[in-house]
């Protein structure tokens, strides 16, 4: 019998869209970051530092521009002199020790003036529709006495120690799309160079690294004067931009169903195409040990404290060496043969180590992979719109396909509905509560898709099957927001969570890390069930090493020769 | 002072969802609120008129008693779940205009005419008495005041739209109106608590490392 090489289809929204496994994701080839150096260095982009004004305590402003084919983009940064009782990664934190603008274009003496004025206060400040995207960041306080201390005493850092931390300064929020008077997305959402999702705030966090490797050498110097040691380039390389992230991102994906959709369809698209590849040449295989080798060293420097991450770190070495043993004994020189290695990590490895598979089988297939990009922004503002002549029975069916798990669970026991998101007054920041021992109920958003799906599915059964949708919704507006989402599912069969997100169990860390894995962010460190750090850049090329040849792979670190 | 448009949907989203309305239809609100913003036109302050009324605390009266042609409630016409139904019958319009009686706000009907013709694939026209309105869904033209309350409006499928108004990318609302979705807005927030600051946010370990 001969076996003809069939066509992969998708995985299954069921399969894929459950919580642990998002919370699982590792970066791909499509990873936000990572389209952006890839253009950069394809479209030759250039970069200046027009402004460095910084005094000897590291106060003072900076600017970094970025010339790509029709436009310049310019980082504005603000460095300042921080006590340290004052240094919190926390959203209500008030100051930090950098405040960033992205500017639309160059800005003038004029902008940077007003720049200074607001960007430092962050939310409490206004930007403008000239400005991106608004961030602040803090330093790892060790890893930043350790290098600009060696720099000052004419030696270099210690490399283990920053392999250990990662970054010199950790952003913390990264706010674009209109907030705080910022441009709105629309702005820029037909120009080619930041079409794909967060391309200006992955832009404003690239030249952030660049500041912040300048700002060091300058406190160094400060402190050292003439017997200050240069940063050596390869030990710069493997200092990245740290991020802490809360909850604000855990609703974002809930909030963007088709946007977050798009994201994971153009991935499991790209996985589909791989594993449905006939055969592998030596080249492409040769890249794939490669790639995998240097995954093996990223995540050897992948720490946490947090126990579940420990507990998953200890499961994705074994599957790393499990991956090993398996290469070693069937090789790759079959038909299909990333469609055999990824039924085999179904059965044999934890969905750490699956995810992270399926992530490096992309790898030697940029030509089949990276055209995907272009599918991953929201361009399909017509899907909010309720189709309301939409049979009932249509609809429901709709809700059971994304939600069928979910209509039989009885919504009312505590440990289906025990958590309440909401957003606190105090810097109106998204938070999840304990429904039944705070006094938050009355204030609950609207972040539990899959209760809120099986409320809307029982309503509709008191329907007449064939009645138009606009009917019962003009009687239950309630159910609104569910039946539009139930009616986009259509187009974004990524689009929701499968699984409950007010569970008693629920762990928002795996909202947060799906999301991070598509900027492209490494060594996820939760600091809680809410709170993650995470690693952005690090092996990245800083301008005047950016070419093609190091445009795409940093992410994999090498072996030092 | 200058708003961006994704700042008023986001306030007008939740201003609507404190004045007491649904979550979907606070959503709907939110883009109401921003394109009428994006025409040129006070958005924030049509809304806040709306809102004002305080139909959400007896919104059965607010709604049409059914959805055949001629549309009316037992009291004036909420513009939001009206706008809404409209949106979401657009099709009906193919069969001929809609008629909608004591509407308040008619303002606010626009954007969910606009979302009708979009729908549709055509201009959708709104008048009510000397006041038309015509819409693509993108481009809004208008001829003469529009009045802040109407007894009868008729809805119906147009022809073609000449000088539409110039596109705004922001939004430079009434400062009082502004102030007002603020306090709407409010109602959604919970209360600072100190246990909320530790545990809703999940803080705990210092960031001085």
């Amino acid at each position: 019998m001969t076996t003809t090489p069939r066509n992969v289809e998708r995985r299954e929204p069921a399969r894929v869209m459950r919580l642990s496994r998002l919370g699982s994701l590792h970066q791909c080839r499509l990873s936000f970051m990572r389209q952006l150096t890839r253009r950069m260095a394809a479209e030759n982009w250039v970069f200046s530092r027009p402004v460095f004004d910084i005094d000897a305590n590291g106060v003072g402003q900076a600017v970094y521009s970025a010339q790509g084919p029709d436009r310049t983009y310019s980082l504005v940064a603000f460095a300042h002199d921080l006590p340290p009782e004052q240094r919190s990664d926390r959203v209500i934190a008030e100051a930090w020790d950098a405040t960033f603008a992205l500017f639309d274009g160059v800005p003038t003496k004029d902008d940077i003036q007003r720049l200074s004025r607001n960007v430092p206060l962050q939310e409490a400040g206004r930007v403008s529709e000239s400005e991106l995207s608004l961030s602040r960041a803090n330093r790892s306080v060790r890893l930043w006495a350790h290098v600009v201390d060696r720099l000052a005493t004419g030696q270099q850092p210690d490399l283990a120690q920053i392999y250990k931390v990662g970054y010199l300064m950790r952003t913390t929020a990264v706010y674009g799309s209109g907030k705080f008077g910022a441009a709105d997305r629309e702005k820029i959402a037909d120009r080619p160079e930041v079409s794909a999702p967060f391309q200006a705030e992955m832009l404003s966090v690239y030249l952030t690294r660049i500041f912040v490797r300048d700002l060091v050498q300058h406190m160094a110097k400060a402190k050292g004067g003439a017997q200050t040691a240069q940063l050596d380039p390869d030990i710069a390389r493997w200092l990245g931009i740290g991020n802490s992230t809360g909850l604000g991102m855990a609703p974002f994906i809930v909030n963007h169903p088709i946007l977050f959709n798009n994201w994971i369809m153009a991935r499991e698209e790209a996985i589909a195409r791989v594993r449905s590849v006939e055969t592998a040449t030596d080249a492409e295989v040769t890249m794939f040990r490669e790639v995998f080798e240097r995954s093996k060293l990223s995540i050897s420097w992948w720490l946490s404290e947090h126990p579940i991450q420990i507990e998953k770190l200890v499961a994705l070495n074994a599957d790393l060496d499990a991956i090993a043993a398996h290469l070693d004994q069937t090789g790759l020189a079959r038909i299909q043969p990333w469609e055999h290695l990824i039924l085999w990590s179904q059965t044999a490895l934890g969905e750490e180590g699956q995810e992270l598979l399926a992530s490096l089988i992309l790898e030697p297939y940029g030509a089949l992979v990276d055209g995907l990009s272009s599918c991953m922004a929201d361009g399909n503002s017509a899907a909010f719109a309720i189709d309301g002549a939409m049979p009932v029975t249509q609809v429901r069916e709709l809700i059971r396909t994304s939600f069928g798990w979910a209509l039989d669970l009885d919504w009312s026991a505590a440990a289906h509905c025990a958590r309440a998101w909401y957003v606190s007054e105090e810097k109106l920041e998204p938070r999840l509560g304990e429904r039944f021992d705070e006094p938050i109920a009355d204030y609950e958003q609207p972040l539990a898709p899959a209760r809120d799906a099986a409320r809307a599915f029982d309503a509709l059964d008191n329907w007449s099957g064939e009645a138009p949708v606009a009917e019962f919704l003009l009687r239950h507006p309630e159910h609104r927001h569910t039946v539009r989402r139930a009616q986009m599912s259509r187009v974004a069969p990524y689009g929701e969570i499968r699984d409950n997100t007010i569970g008693a169990e629920v762990m928002p860390i795996d909202m947060l890390r799906a999301k991070l894995s598509f900027f492209g962010a490494t060594h996820f460190d939760p600091r809680s069930d809410r709170w993650v750090r995470i690693c952005m850049y690090a092996g990245a090329p800083y301008p005047e090493e950016l070419g093609p040849d190091t445009a795409d792979l940093w992410v994999y670190p090498e072996l030092a020769q | 002072m200058s708003f961006s448009l994704n700042e008023v949907e986001a306030t007008a989203k939740r201003a609507t969802r404190g004045a007491g309305y649904d979550w979907g239809v606070a959503e709907e609100a939110g883009k109401a609120t921003r394109w009428l913003c994006a025409q040129g036109l006070d958005g924030v302050a049509e809304l806040a008129r709306v809102l004002e009324r305080g139909f959400a605390n007896n919104l059965g009266e607010h709604v049409p008693i059914h959805m055949e042609a001629d549309w009316a409630g037992g009291m004036d016409l909420c513009p939001l779940m009206t706008g809404a139904l409209l949106s979401d019958c657009s099709h009906l319009l193919q069969s001929g205009p809609s008629r909608i009686r004591n509407l308040a706000t008619p303002a606010v009907l626009l954007p969910f005419a606009a979302q009708a013709a979009r729908r549709q694939t055509a201009i959708v026209t709104v008048v009510a008495g000397d006041f038309i309105a015509a819409t693509d869904g993108t481009q809004l033209v208008l001829k003469n005041e529009w009045p802040a309350h109407a007894s009868v409006i008729e809805v119906a499928l147009g022809d073609t739209l000449t000088n539409p108004r110039a596109q705004k990318t922001r939004a430079m609302p009434d400062p009082a109106a502004w102030n007002m979705l603020g306090r709407f807005a409010h109602r959604t927030y919970a209360p600072a608590t100190e246990e909320s600051r530790l545990l809703g946010a999940g803080a705990g370990l210092s960031d001085n490392d």
